[in-house]
Parts: C-alpha cells; structure tokens; sequence
C-alpha cells in the first residue's frame, strides 16, 4: 500500500466513524442514563481513531482539533460530564468540523478564515467544559507528567493487581516490524513520532539482529526490532492505536507500569524469541533490573518445570497457567478469552465486505448487458437452425446468463437504511430550528434499491422530509388544540411492490388544505373554475413550478429544491409521487422508483413493423380485443373485463402508425399504481429480456417512450414509458372532456 | 434577424479559423452539393435497420443500432423543410459527433447523430481562400445552417454548419413544440 493509498484508506474510514459518530451522537438523548457508557464509549473511539491515523499522516490540524474533542468526550465517558442537549448538539458541530477538515485534506485545499474562525470557536466552547473542575483537567498529550493515569481503566486497574509488582511507572513496548512495513507505506520513525505526542519516551533501543549479511540486503525490508520505555498518562487501548496501521505484520507487546513478573513471562512466551535475548532487550531498554529478570527467568523455569511433571500430552494454555499459579483470577481470563473471540469476530464480518470502485461494477453491468444482448442473439439462431441440441444448449446459456445478471444487478443493491437514518440529523437541526419537537420513525431500512437511485433520491427526500416539519407539523399550541401529542412524527418507510420500491414521508401534522390550494391554483390559472378535480389531482398541484400556499416563507423549506424539482428528480429516476392526505390529521407523500435502472424484464409487443418492449412487471394479463370494440369509432375507448370497466388505448393510433391492422388485435393490460389500463397492440411476442439504453437529450422530452433496447437481432426497439403514455391518456380524455363542457 | 446578423459576423470569423479544416466529405442531397467538415464525421453506414420513434417531428427519422449504441438519425432533407427525398442503394447515413451543451451543472458531453444523404460524393481539400461567406438568401435553407459556400471546379458547395443543423436543444425543443400543440 503506498502512501497515497493509504491517505485514501484514511479518507474513507473517517467518513465513516464521522457517521457513526453523528448517528450514536442522535442517539444519546433517546438512552437512559446508564445505557449510554457504550455509546458513548463508540464516539470516543471514533473520535480518537482519527486523531491517531491523522497523526500517523502528520495532519496536524486534524490531530490538534481532535485532540480537544476527545479531551471532553473523554470525560464525559469518566463520568465527570453529563452529555445534554446542547453538547449533543455542540459534538454534532464539532463532527462537521473534523468532517470538513478531513475535506479539505482530501481535496488539498487550504483552511480558509470562516473554516478556521469556526474551529477557534468550536475550541473555546469545548474548552468550557475542560476548565469547568479544574481538579480533572486533562493535560495536552505530549506533557503529560502526572505520575499516575488521570483515568485508570477497569482492565489496567485489575493487571496491577496481585502478583509481582515490578518497580516500574513506565510503559514497556517492544515491537519487531514486519519485513513488509517499509512497502506498506509505514515508517516506524512517524509512529514513534506520533508516541510522542502521547507521552515522552524514556529511552529507545534498537536491536538489529534480523539484519542480514549485505549481499542479501533488500533496502526495501525493514529489518528492525525496538525496545521503548515509554512515559505516559494514555491507557493501553490509546497506545496500542498507535500501532494500528502496522498491528498485523507486527510483533507489538505492551506492558503497562507495574506489571507483574508473570505479564514479562507471557511477553517473552508471544514473543517465541529467544529468552536470553528478550531479558537482555528488556534489561537494556531498563524496563527491567538484571535481578528482576532473574526472577522472570527463575519463574519461567519453575513453570516448565511444572508442565512436565504434570506429564500433560497437551501443553497447557498460558493462561491457564498463570490461572493455577495464583497470579489472575479466573474472571480475568475468561474476560479476556471473550474479548478475543469477539474481536475475531468483528475482523470476519469485516473480512465479508469489500470495497470495490464503483466505475468497476459499472463496466461489469454494461458488459453484462451486452451478454444479455449477445445470448438473446444466439437464442433466435438456434431457433432458426432447428437443432435440438443447439437449441438445449442455448437455453441452458440463457438461464446462466440470466442468473448472472441478477446477481450482478445485486451488487449495485444497496439498502436504503443508510440513507434514512441520515435523516435523524436532518430532523434532530431542523427541528431545532424551528423549535418544535420532532420524532423521525424510520421502518423498513433494510428494503435494497439500486445505488444510483439512493444516490439521487437524497435530495429529493430531504426537501419532503424538511417540508412536512415546516409546513406539516404544527407549533405545540395548535397541536395541543387539536388534541395530538406535543411530540410531533415524521415517518420514513420503504418497501417494495409490484416491481417498484415505495418511499413514504408521512407526518401527522395539518395536512394539506384543498380548497387553499385550489383557490390558489385557480387565482394562478392552473385549473378553470368550476371543474371539479379529485382529490389526488388538487394534491398534485403543489408540485406545479411556483406553486405556494404558504403565508410565510421561512429559511427552512425555501433552502434546496422545490416541489417542482422534486417531482423533475423523481421522474428523471422513471419513478413518480403521489400524495394523500386528511386535513388536520397529517400527510403522505408516496414515491415510487423502480428498483434499477439498468436492465429490466419486458414483455415485447408488435404495432405495425416495430416492436415494443412494456415493462414486464408493469404488465397484470393479456386479453383480446372484444369483438365489438375493433371496428368501433373512436368514441368510446373501454370495454369490460370481467365486468370492471377497463379504458384501453390504441398505440396504432397514438403512434400514428399507418397500414392494415392485423387480424385480431390483443390488449395488454398493465398497472400502475392504483390505475390499470389497457393498450391495444398487433401482436404479442412474449417475454424478452430487456438492457435499458438511453435514448440521449434528443428524445429527453419525449413522453411515453423510457428508453430503447436492442433486440436480438440487432434492431432497436423502443421501451413503453407507462406512467408517461397513462398520464397523456388521462391528460387527453380531461382535454377533451373540458372541451366538450366548454362547448356545451 | 438576429440570426442573420450573427452568421454575418461568424462568416469571415470562421474564414479565418478555417485553415485547421480543410478537408470535408462532399454528399449529394436533392440534387445539390453540401459538405460537412470531416473532423466531425465519424462513420458513414449503409441505410438500413432504422427504428421510427413516435411522436417525434418529421425529421427525426428514428434510430439505428450503432455496434450496441442506440443513435438517432435524422433526415436533413426534412430538417431543412423539404419534402424527403427516395431511399435508394445508394442511400447512407453519415455519423457525425455533435457537442450538446449540458445544463449548468454538467459538462458539456457528444452524442453521435446520424444524417440521412442520397449519396456520399469524395473527401475534398477546401482552402479557406476559396470560401465564401453564406449568401443573405437564395441558398433555400436557413442561412444559420450555412458556414460558408465553397468553390470547388468553379462550382459551389454548401458547407453546412454541423452545430446548429444539429443543434440538440433546438432539436429537442421543436419536440416539445410538437408535443405542446398536439396536447
């Protein structure tokens, strides 16, 4: 891993903890008292891991702000501090800040004066809470001198328990770095530098005994071991993060002050070095008095001594050893036992995700659609030739092809919880804004969706979610008028049906108002007086360019997108939003996104010469045109099926397709939403695997056409835009209905 | 007007730049001679295997499958209001690349179109000195299509200005057009 990689991998991770941290941070409020140790605990790693991968980079700025973070969290994780609302809130800035450090490193741009004048300011309001009891102040790393840890952890605490104290207030390191530390991009000289930021470092020993004879020298290996006697307040955890980067090809012990004879033992025993040479180590690096050593060295050999008399086949355990001894109670080793299995676990759920560049996966899709294209291909050519075999073999091809499409299509899934809870932020300011009291609900976070919506859908769904606590929900008094709880609720849900994703804001504010928007939509000259529009059709005004009903602008909903853009964003992802709602009792706003957009199941159709693919989910049956409506006028455009009433329209016709229409002619029927509708075609041709092209800006106005596919024999064909072609059928029975009232 | 004026002023401007051009693929349309600059052309194909797209104006004839890319073609005769001329074996379609000018946040991107020709003619050396500026009228086409008249054999030629011929805003917007006075 080179340097620069290596920046990145920092980059990424610290995006990361920054959420982790934000979302634990909204988490707080909602836990006991007692509950939070954990969270807290989650915030403070979070906060401390980049402050020391920082240092390993030498971002001083980073380490320096963070630095004063972690100081106040670290007391409130001691105790000394209650976390409310308004620290919640001051933490919450403080991540942006460090969000926006990291930034700033990562495009290699400077701090500019707002980005500084924020940092001060945000340092001298933590600083508040550092000089509030003096007598716990916590000193700036690099001169610590307190002779004992300000807060000794539990763990620490129990090593100095029992057993042969050794006279030492100094921390013993000894590290031998892996050959590989030098290509990975680490140098030990700025982790020891980093140390130094924690404490003062007594004395450093190397040793060079791996180092081999010239000839064989790579200068690209490190062949370097190092004895520290360290001074410093930090607990064990802290120091060790220091090593984090190099942990893995590393061999990194490290005692604490005090520790006992037997913690030397198991130093040595890890180490599977040479005893001699490791009491030397730890005699030169003074960590060790020669008769101390004598002592491990006498204890050692006790020990062996021991496991052979007791003839075990099985070499006992250290820890058991040290058990049996009379030095660590058992609890101890159990605790310790258990903190290692769940790291391992933790490094295996790690080991199951990978990052990959998501330019790869779209190279990956797009060569995948051309399979599907390709075996589309060979399945029509072996339908011609005739050949059983051939005709097997292509089937079978077809169904991998398809197996593999749709699993590669997973990849690009991702859930969408990720994006909601992005929202507990949003809420949590906003609210805060506007003083009122907000509880986001968020269900069905694990629905997946494919990566490009989610990304797009952000924006979109913050303006909604903004909306509905701006306009939605009413202030405490008119709430507590209207009989509902001072808390007002927004709700974030998503889930999928019928071949779509459904993503619902819903709030149980006051609800939209029809006649304010339709007094408004008739005094803009949206609708013509008089006509009487349902419901749904009044609701969707608010998403005409312009359109407001509010009395007041506030700062809040006026910031971003407006409803007009909302609804262009939803419909450029082919999805479109519906609205419901009950005035005085609360609103929701319904979008519906198809799951991806890349290749879809279509069923292909026949008008005149070309073909068409419909959206096979959008698709419910296929039925034949009833006798008495294929020579009918033009009057009535419906028939019934099965007794429902079921409008159809004619492609031939809204294509203006010319020249005889076949013999029979079929009506697909599809759905969507809550409108079904039939669409009179040709003929059938059947299911047909569908890669989605773009059909570029030329056509991007173009209502009732999505997008066009290549057919397996080369020709294109276009893709039914649903939604689109039942929007201009119900556009275009109002013109006329509205045309002939006018008439009359 | 305006655009008359400007091409007036675009004329010598673009006689100026034009050294670095000098090659251009001559075709043959309803019985006239045009060019276009070969630095735009990409591919020219056999006509065939076209796609109509509905509800799009007349001289959008449809789209073709390019090796996996879906390209839209259109019909210059009807492009510049006359009626299209008869498709024959000599018919082509010229790719050509066209920059389309994306909205504030996007960079500008190229989209292939193809043009439908009665017949590609030969490469020809243009040089900017035999270049005339377009004529105010009389070339019966709208003079913003026209970069400037080249002499070749004391004949003229009607070098097109591939931007606004293929202009996809304005491509686009004379759709929605369509579409506004249909609803």
């Amino acid at each position: 891993m080179s340097m620069e990689e290596a920046l990145q991998t920092f980059f990424a991770e610290s995006h990361e903890l920054l959420q982790e941290m934000e979302d634990r941070l909204l988490a707080i409020p909602a836990l006991a008292e007692e509950d939070r140790s954990e969270t807290i605990n989650a915030i403070f790693r979070a906060a401390h891991t980049i402050k020391g991968s920082a240092g390993l980079f030498g971002l001083d700025g980073i380490v320096e702000f963070t630095h004063v973070l972690e100081s106040v969290l670290d007391k409130v994780r001691a105790g000394q501090l209650m976390m409310d609302a308004d620290m919640v809130s001051l933490f919450l800035d403080c991540k942006d800040h460090v969000a926006r450090l990291v930034e700033l490193q990562e495009s290699g741009a400077t701090l500019s004066t707002d980005d500084q004048g924020k940092g001060n300011e945000l340092v001298a309001r933590l600083s508040v809470y550092l000089t509030d009891t003096p007598q716990a102040a916590v000193a700036p790393a690099g001169e610590a001198s307190h002779p004992a840890p300000a807060h000794p952890t539990d763990s620490l605490a129990l090593e100095s328990l029992g057993g042969n104290v050794l006279d030492n207030d100094n921390w013993h390191i000894s590290i031998e770095f892996g050959t590989d530390v030098l290509r990975n991009g680490m140098d030990p000289l700025s982790i020891f530098r980093y140390l130094g930021t924690m404490g003062h470092i007594v004395r450093v020993v190397s040793f060079f005994d791996r180092l081999p004879a010239l000839s064989e020298l790579d200068p690209e290996s490190c062949y370097m071991s190092y004895v520290l006697n360290f001074h410093s307040e930090a607990d064990k955890a802290t120091i060790e993060s220091a090593f984090e980067f190099v942990q893995e090809d590393c061999k990194i012990n490290i005692l604490p002050p005090h520790s006992r004879v037997a913690d030397f033992v198991e130093a040595i025993k890890n180490l599977k070095q040479d005893d001699l040479r490791i009491g030397e180590m730890l005699v030169k690096s003074g960590t060790l008095t020669q008769r101390e050593l004598d002592a491990v060295l006498a204890y050692q050999t006790a020990q062996e001594q021991g496991d052979s008399a007791s003839q075990d086949p099985h070499k006992r355990p250290l820890g058991e050893m040290v058990v049996q001894a009379g030095i660590v109670q058992p609890e101890v080793v159990e605790a310790a036992l258990h903190k290692q299995i769940q790291q391992k676990k933790a490094k295996s759920r790690q080991q199951q995700s990978i990052r990959v560049d998501a330019e790869k996966l779209d190279t990956l899709i797009n060569l995948i659609g051309e399979l599907v294209i390709a075996g589309a291909g060979v399945n029509i050519v072996a339908h011609r030739s005739g050949q059983t075999d051939m005709l097997e073999a292509a089937s079978t091809l077809s169904r991998l092809v398809e197996e593999v499409r749709d699993s590669a299509l997973n990849l690009r899934m991702v859930q969408i919880g990720e994006t909601f809870n992005r929202f507990q932020r949003v809420v949590h300011d906003v609210a805060k804004d506007l003083g009122k009291e907000i509880e986001l609900e968020i269900t069905g976070g694990d629905t997946e969706l494919d990566k490009t919506v989610v990304e797009k859908i952000g924006d979109p769904l913050t303006h909604l979610v903004r909306n509905s606590i701006d306009h939605g929900i009413e202030p405490a008094d008119i709430r507590a008028a209207r009989g509902k709880p001072a808390q007002g609720k927004v709700r974030l849900n998503a889930y999928h049906d019928s071949g779509s994703i459904i993503i619902e804001v819903q709030d149980d504010g006051g609800g939209l108002n029809r006649d304010k928007i339709l007094a408004k939509a008739i005094e803009k000259g949206l609708v013509e007086p008089g006509i009487d529009l349902p419901d749904s059709e009044v609701y969707q005004l608010i998403f005409e360019a312009g359109f407001s009903t509010a009395d007041k602008v506030s700062n809040i909903s006026g910031r971003g997108v407006g409803m007009d853009v909302v609804r262009r964003n939803i419909e450029a992802l082919r999805g479109n939003i519906e609205i419901d709602s009950q005035y005085m009792a609360g609103t929701t706003i319904r979008i519906r996104l198809p799951l991806t957009l890349a290749i879809i199941d279509g069923f292909q159709v026949k008008v005149g010469n070309a073909h068409y693919v419909i959206p096979l989910d959008m698709v419910i049956e296929c039925v034949d045109l009833p006798e008495e409506n294929i020579n009918d006028g033009h009057d009535s455009n419906y028939f019934s099926l099965r007794g429902e009433v079921l409008p159809y329209m004619r492609l031939r016709e809204s294509f203006e397709v010319t020249g005889e229409t076949g013999k029979r002619e079929s009506v697909v029927i599809v759905k969507y939403g809550n409108t079904r509708a039939g669409l009179v075609v040709d003929a059938l041709l059947g299911e047909f695997q569908t890669v989605i092209k773009p059909l570029g800006k030329l056509f991007e106005r173009l209502r009732g056409i999505g997008g066009s596919t290549i057919l397996g024999t080369g020709e294109v064909a276009l893709i039914l835009d649903i939604p689109g072609l039942v929007q201009q059928m119900i556009r275009k029975s109002h013109h006329e209905t509205s045309r002939a009232s006018v008439k009359e | 007007m305006s655009s008359l004026v400007k091409v007036e002023q675009k004329g010598p401007a673009a006689a100026v730049a034009l050294p670095e051009e000098s090659q251009y693929l001559t075709f043959l349309l309803g019985g006239d001679m045009f060019a276009i600059g070969i630095l735009n052309i990409k591919e020219i194909i056999e006509y065939g295997h076209l796609t109509s797209v509905p509800m799009m104006p007349e001289f959008i004839r449809g789209v073709i499958n390019l090796r996996g890319r879906v390209v839209p073609v259109v019909d210059l005769r009807s492009r510049f209001g006359k009626p299209s001329s008869e498709v024959t074996k000599r018919t082509c379609i010229v790719i050509i690349e066209v920059q389309v000018e994306g909205s504030a946040d996007e960079d500008p991107v190229t989209q292939d179109i193809g043009v439908i020709v009665d017949s590609v003619s030969e490469v020809l050396e243009i040089a900017a000195q035999d270049i005339e500026p377009p004529p105010a009228f009389g070339a019966h086409i709208r003079t913003d299509f026209i970069r400037g008249m080249g002499k070749v054999n004391g004949e003229f030629v009607i070098i097109l200005s591939v931007e606004n011929v293929l202009s996809v805003e304005e491509m686009a917007m004379l759709e929605k057009a369509a579409e506004v006075v249909a609803a």
